[in-house]
């Protein structure tokens, strides 16, 4: 049954929506999901690294060039968390986007673009998280680590980051979902995102009511569903709370 | 050349301005137990700290084997050989003790995972923790962390481990099984420093005491004579005190 679009009410549209742009919505949720996901992956990756970086400390028994690198590392990696995070994600777009090719001469794809914007605001603010984390483990820990004779770099690696991860990760969640809803301001460089997709159907129709309704919709559902795996996952990962007493065969010698 | 394994010279340490360790003279031989004694913040700590360098020392040289640690890069292999045993435990939160035992094993020394954890074991059983070597440190008593970061030590087979108070943050009735290990410990002829307000310890098991006052090692000598005829006026009224509060 054709209903006249004049006449159609709230429910019509939104059912004719769904039915005849439904794939439409999918694959901007899809795309949304993807830059959100791969961009908190390799924000996280950037986050570890820097927050790494600038949690040493500086070793007076170390080299001078060691320390003066350390040093000037550490001032950039300020300079960056600082500036990605003192500005609108989608001012850097514009300017990644658009300045690659004025300033580089070579087009970035929307889609590779759209990533490396959310990984790199995602490294910002995740290296404060991770510094936060690696803070959070009391210091005995790294010196018991250096006692056995642990480099820093071992010491870091092995005993405080997979800790410090167990902490982050409710923020690292959180930055995730962050970035669900944030990468609707890709918009403006053309990512076919849910935001861009349900902008481009709801223009064809004049129809941005019911539209944004249905990509409402579709955010909450993403996020809700991300935040429920999230807990399930920290809920395992504090495994179990008994243990098994070891009986040992040389035990009972011993006692002789 | 004498067969100290750690000398210690002209040790001096600031925190800023405040001098915290002047002209340090210290010595350990082989076989020996030295026990550390002093009023609080006479600087006992930090002379441990300075020792296996989580401290760095303003002035002076640190010998292992007669070589100076300050003016060499191997503090990694240094450090397994002068291992640390803390008045917080510092257990590896996340491992088991098992684990806790072997990372330093596998991770530094490169020993096979197998052979790590047969030392591992060998040394939990010494500290009578073989049983919990499932648990995590969250699910054991202080008494149980401090003899499994004991095993810790004891499995990086060090030639001298440092205790820091290892029985200070205890409750009492749990003072008596860490000190049995470390008693057991001095008996078996393992090179002990051991910073201590357990007075009784300090007169009987050790073969040397130190007593530190406000930075500088006031008096040092046999326990018999550190005990009953102190020289030194500020050693007597430390002992005073001490001995009166126990
Ligand atoms: N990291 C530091 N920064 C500044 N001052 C410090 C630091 N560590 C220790 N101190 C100071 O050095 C002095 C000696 O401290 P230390 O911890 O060595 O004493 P202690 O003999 O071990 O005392 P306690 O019996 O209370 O453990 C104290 O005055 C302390 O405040
Ligand atoms: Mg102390």
């Amino acid at each position: 049954m054709l209903l006249l679009a004049a006449n159609r009410n709230f429910f019509e549209w939104v059912s004719f929506f769904l039915q005849n742009y439904g794939s439409r919505f999918l694959q901007g949720a899809l795309v949304t999901l993807e830059v959100s996901l791969i961009g908190t992956v390799i924000g996280f990756i950037i986050g570890l690294i820097v927050g790494y970086l600038r949690s040493i400390p500086d070793n007076p028994m170390s080299s001078l060039w060691k320390r003066v690198i350390l040093k000037i590392g550490k001032m950039i990696s300020t300079i960056y968390v600082e500036v990605f995070r003192g500005t609108p994600m989608i001012v850097q777009s514009m300017i990644i986007y658009y300045g690659s090719t004025e300033l580089f001469g070579f087009e970035m794809a929307a889609f590779e673009a759209a990533i490396l914007i959310v990984s790199i605001n995602t490294g910002a603010y995740l290296t404060e998280i991770v510094r936060g984390g690696i803070e959070s483990i009391d210091h005995g820990q790294l010196e018991a680590a250096l006692c056995v004779g642990m480099t820093y770099r071992q010491a870091m690696l092995h005993i405080i980051l997979p800790q410090a991860i167990r902490h982050i990760l409710p923020a690292l969640g959180n930055e995730f979902v962050i970035n669900i809803k944030d990468t609707a301001v890709l918009n403006v460089i053309t990512v076919n995102e849910l935001f861009l997709a349900s902008k481009t159907i709801s223009a064809t129709h004049y129809r941005y009511y019911e539209v944004f309704t249905i990509t409402c919709v579709i955010y909450f559902i993403m996020t809700f569903t991300v935040t429920r795996i999230l807990r399930w996952i920290e809920k395992k990962m504090d495994g179990r709370s008994s243990f098994e007493l070891y009986h040992d065969d040389l035990g009972g010698a011993l006692h002789e | 050349m004498s067969n100290a394994i750690i000398e210690v010279n002209h040790l001096e340490k600031k925190f800023g301005e405040n001098t915290v360790l002047k002209d340090i003279h210290f010595c350990v031989e082989k076989g020996e137990v030295v026990s550390v004694i002093g009023s609080s913040g006479s600087g006992k700590s930090t002379l441990l700290r300075c020792i296996n360098l989580l401290e760095i020392p303003t002035s002076g040289e640190i010998l292992f084997h007669g070589e100076n640690i300050l003016k060499q890069a191997q503090l990694s292999s240094y450090r397994t050989k002068v291992g640390m045993v803390f008045q917080q435990f510092n257990l590896f939160n996340h491992m088991t003790v098992l684990e806790n035992c072997m990372v330093g094993q596998t991770r530094v020394l490169k020993r096979n995972p197998k052979e790590a954890e047969e030392i591992a074991k060998n040394y939990l059983r010494k500290v009578g923790m073989i049983a919990y070597i499932h648990a995590y440190p969250r699910q054991i008593s202080g008494g149980q962390k401090q003899r499994v970061a004991i095993a810790r030590a004891l499995a990086m087979e060090p030639e001298v481990l440092l205790f820091d108070e290892p029985t200070s943050a205890l409750d009492p009735e749990m003072v008596g099984e860490v000190l049995n290990v470390m008693r057991d410990l001095a008996h078996s002829g393992l090179t002990m420093v051991v910073v201590t307000h357990e007075m009784a310890f300090a007169r009987d098991v050790s073969s040397k005491v130190v007593f530190m006052d406000q930075g500088v090692i006031a008096e040092e000598g046999h326990p018999d004579i550190i005990f009953n005829q102190p020289k030194n006026e500020r050693t007597r009224q430390f002992l005073t005190r001490i001995l009166h509060q126990q």
